[in-house]
């Protein structure tokens, strides 16, 4: 049976809308915005704010549009005169105790009241009172209060009664004396999630800490992305200035985590920044192509490159790994060791890479919290066990997970290897500096190279997931694309692009010279992403066609 | 006539419809008694919890007033809603609501404790920090404010050497300022603890804290 629909005009487009809907829901389906505060789509309205005000033909008051629902034939006026002219009224109350310090505030730029002012406010105030002082207040966690800003619309307590499912915070006092605040001393120190209602204040009343007074919000450049903190897949964006990350806010998707973050994913980005980055490729495997002597680029292996090879460093590199690891091949085979926080494209182009090579196997080791976290009020989000974005594409693949829960041991077959060694973004934090010393090939790819990749006879520097473009797989085996956030250090390039050259060199087949083109491939080779298309996993992602293994990994 | 099944009248005197005494409607056992002298009807719901006779040291929730909680929990289908009447039996033996009473509240009716901050906040005749034992609270609304309530303030300030808000040093007085107390038609009014002096003015205020110093202001 269809859903019963509901026929009404707005500002003179007609519109069907669900039986329910409210006229502020439907009014953004024809595209009319309705200035609000205290509505939030994932959140309940208590109509606190009365900033949606819109006029109702035959109704003898303006009405509140957040929680008024469609009638059949009803004729609402978003834009009529006499609708802004009661949202002006409003807005002019907000601004009576207002303290409009736009230019101090970490809001401004993305602020409603800023907006709304600029696009509906009076020209100059009529208020002569002083205005009422509250100051500020840690609420302890990552929040900042400034009182004086806040309008009052609770977003904030619903928000943390609603969807935190813990009540910390409240409406203290009434009238002009009302503020929000937590039980005297107690503060949001110990709940998981409270990041969010910085995002949701929609005035500078809550604020981050940690980004205070960092950026101004208009000189950040937003990049669409995926949290990278466990495997739930969180969408997110990298607010990126100076070619560092400032801050992650939340991306809505309602698959995966409505509007919400967790606090440990929105504040572990400082490893993106950080410097000290393996910046050219550096081979000291011997070339036969090139009758080049043994080292070229001297014997530091810090991953500078002390010999100004310049443009063609890459290929020259590539064409002695690629020799080293023709020269290799055979014998005791190859053993792979994988990152979770590589990319689907990158895992793909390391397994035709280990094909090319005769076979191996591929592992990985990932950290896991000892428990889920889970969002009380939109439970389908949590911060999972599983701290890593990929593990799914990478079992999707073929990779097995070795090692603790600490992301530790279950090398010892690979230190000792003497075949093929490839790893690729793992730190190898827990490793002896003889790692793979013996290995007839070993060859580290990653964005820093560590101590225990001293004998390795070649050092590919590589992007982190926040300087490419690429694909993960969350728990869900839905396929979720990021964007680039950061400009690349030096000559690093994507996994998928290195990995991917030298396979192609090797067993001859194209290469990827795009990230489409890398996906590409991989849903051509791997049955799991057959059939998905690159462009259209932007809005939301999309299912893998196999079912991963739910339960004890997440 | 239809007549309506039971419906609380409040207390306006017995109307004949209902053969109940003002004990029985009131609850007086649990909710306390009505002051012995004085006082006006409309001011009856703020009654029991403004007592000048104050039990600092008795423990909140244990025997009687246990007892008394229980009964308001059993009146309503959740526990939230008793929180109202919770607050003011801790008013009631304190004499103002304090934090740790209000954890107090909050575990024994299961509350968030930002919720009972909240609601014991919004309500202004819970006092949140310690008050004389004669609370004096001049309503200088619009009523009484053109019945000369600035004036009936200012003389209680002087006349007790006080500051509004603050209470005397010898603990026997707090004046402050109160909304409209609801009895605008005998203007000024003035709430001392439970009861209402109505048709203050400046001249009656000597007489008056003779009588509350005298132990007069239950
Ligand atoms: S602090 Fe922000 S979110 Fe909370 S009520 Fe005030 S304006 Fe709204
Ligand atoms: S729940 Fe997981 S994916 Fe979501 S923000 Fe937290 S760490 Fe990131
Ligand atoms: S959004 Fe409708 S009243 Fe606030
Ligand atoms: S104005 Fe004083 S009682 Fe109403």
């Amino acid at each position: 049976m269809p859903p019963s629909l509901v026929n009404l005009t707005i500002d003179g487009r007609k519109v069907a809308v669900r039986k329910g809907t409210t006229i502020l829901e439907a009014a953004r389906q024809v595209g009319s915005h309705v200035p609000h505060y205290c509505y939030h789509p994932g959140l309940s309205s208590p109509a606190m704010c009365r900033l949606c005000l819109v006029e109702v033909e035959g109704a003898s008051k303006p009405m509140p549009s957040c929680v008024t629902t469609v009638q059949e034939g009803q004729v609402v006026r978003v834009n009529s005169e006499e609708a802004v002219g009661h949202r002006e009224g409003v807005l002019e109350f907000y601004l009576v105790n207002h303290p409009l310090d736009c230019p101090i505030c970490d809001m401004s730029g993305e602020c409603d009241l800023q907006d709304y002012v600029h696009y509906g406010g009076r020209e100059r105030g009529r208020s002569q009172e002083p205005k009422r002082v509250f100051g500020r207040d840690d609420f302890g966690g990552d929040v900042l209060f400034y009182g004086d800003r806040c309008v009052m619309c609770t977003r904030c307590v619903r928000f943390m009664s609603e969807v935190e499912g813990d009540e910390r915070l409240t409406v203290v006092e009434r009238g002009d004396r009302a503020v929000i605040d937590t039980f005297f001393e107690e503060g949001l120190e110990g709940t998981n999630w409270h990041g969010n209602i910085v995002d949701i204040c929609p005035v500078g009343a809550l604020l981050s800490k940690d980004f205070l007074h960092k950026a101004r919000a208009w000189d950040l450049e937003h990049s669409p992305s995926v949290c990278t903190s466990c495997s739930q897949g969180c969408n997110v964006e990298l607010h990126v200035r100076d070619n560092l990350v400032q801050r992650i806010k939340p991306r809505e998707n309602l698959a995966v985590n409505g509007w919400w973050m967790c606090d440990h994913g929105r504040h572990n980005y400082e490893w993106m920044n950080r410097g000290g980055r393996l910046q050219e490729p550096y081979a000291r495997v011997r070339s036969s192509s090139t009758g080049n002597g043994s080292s070229a680029n001297g014997s530091s292996g810090n991953g500078s490159s002390p010999n100004g090879a310049g443009r063609s460093s890459w290929s020259a590199t590539l064409s002695r790994v690629r020799d080293a690891l023709i020269a290799a091949r055979g014998g005791a085979g190859t053993l792979a060791v994988a990152s979770p926080f590589l990319s689907n494209e990158d895992l793909a182009a390391l397994v035709r890479l280990v094909d090319a090579l005769g076979g191996g196997r591929v592992v990985y080791r990932s950290r896991r919290a000892p428990d889920e976290n889970v969002l009380k009020g939109f439970p389908q989000l949590a911060r999972r066990r599983d701290l890593a974005p990929n593990t799914t594409g990478l079992g999707l693949m073929g990779a097995k997970r070795v090692g603790d829960d600490d992301g530790a041991g279950g090398l010892d077959r690979v230190a000792g290897h003497d075949g093929v060694v490839i790893v690729v973004g793992d730190a190898l934090h827990d490793q002896m500096d003889d790692f793979a010393a013996s290995a007839s090939a070993f060859i580290y790819a990653g964005s820093h190279a560590p101590p225990s990749a001293r004998s390795a006879h070649a050092l590919l520097p590589v992007t982190t997931f926040a300087e490419q473009e690429g694909s993960f797989t969350n728990l869900d085996g839905r396929v979720q694309r990021f964007s680039p956030a950061l400009i690349p250090p030096g000559s690093a390039r994507p996994p998928w692009f290195v990995l991917g050259a030298l396979a192609a060199s090797m067993d001859g087949g194209e290469m990827a010279r795009s990230t489409a083109e890398a996906f590409a491939a991989l849903s051509a080779s791997s049955p799991a992403f057959a059939g998905l298309d690159f462009e259209a996993l932007l809005e939301g992602g999309a299912m893998a066609k196999t079912e991963p293994a739910r339960g004890e990994g997440r | 006539m239809t007549k309506a099944p039971f419906a609380n009248p409040g207390w306006a005197g017995n109307t004949g419809d209902f053969e109940l005494t003002e004990s029985e409607i009131r609850g007086s056992d649990f909710v306390g008694e009505r002051p012995k002298s004085g006082g006006h009807a409309s001011g009856a719901g703020a009654m029991p919890f403004m007592f000048r006779r104050r039990e600092p040291d008795s423990e909140i929730f244990r025997g009687e007033y246990l007892e008394r909680i229980e009964k308001v929990v059993s009146r309503y289908p959740d526990k939230r809603a008793a929180l109202l009447a919770a607050l003011s039996i801790v008013q009631e033996i304190r004499g103002h609501v304090g934090h740790a009473d209000m954890r107090e509240v909050a575990e024994l009716l299961d509350l968030p404790t930002a919720h009972v901050r909240g609601v014991a906040t919004f309500y202004t005749m819970y006092n949140k920090r310690p008050v004389g034992l004669n609370l004096v609270q001049v309503c200088t609304n619009i009523s009484c404010s053109l019945m000369g309530a600035d004036e009936v303030f200012r003389g209680f300030l002087d006349h007790i050497g006080v500051q509004p808000g603050e209470t005397s040093d010898d603990g026997e007085f707090t004046v402050v300022e109160a909304e409209c107390l609801a009895a605008c038609g005998f203007a000024t009014c003035v709430q001392i603890n439970s009861r209402y002096y109505e048709n203050v003015s400046a001249e009656d205020i000597p007489d008056i804290v003779a009588h509350l110093r005298s132990g007069g202001g239950e």
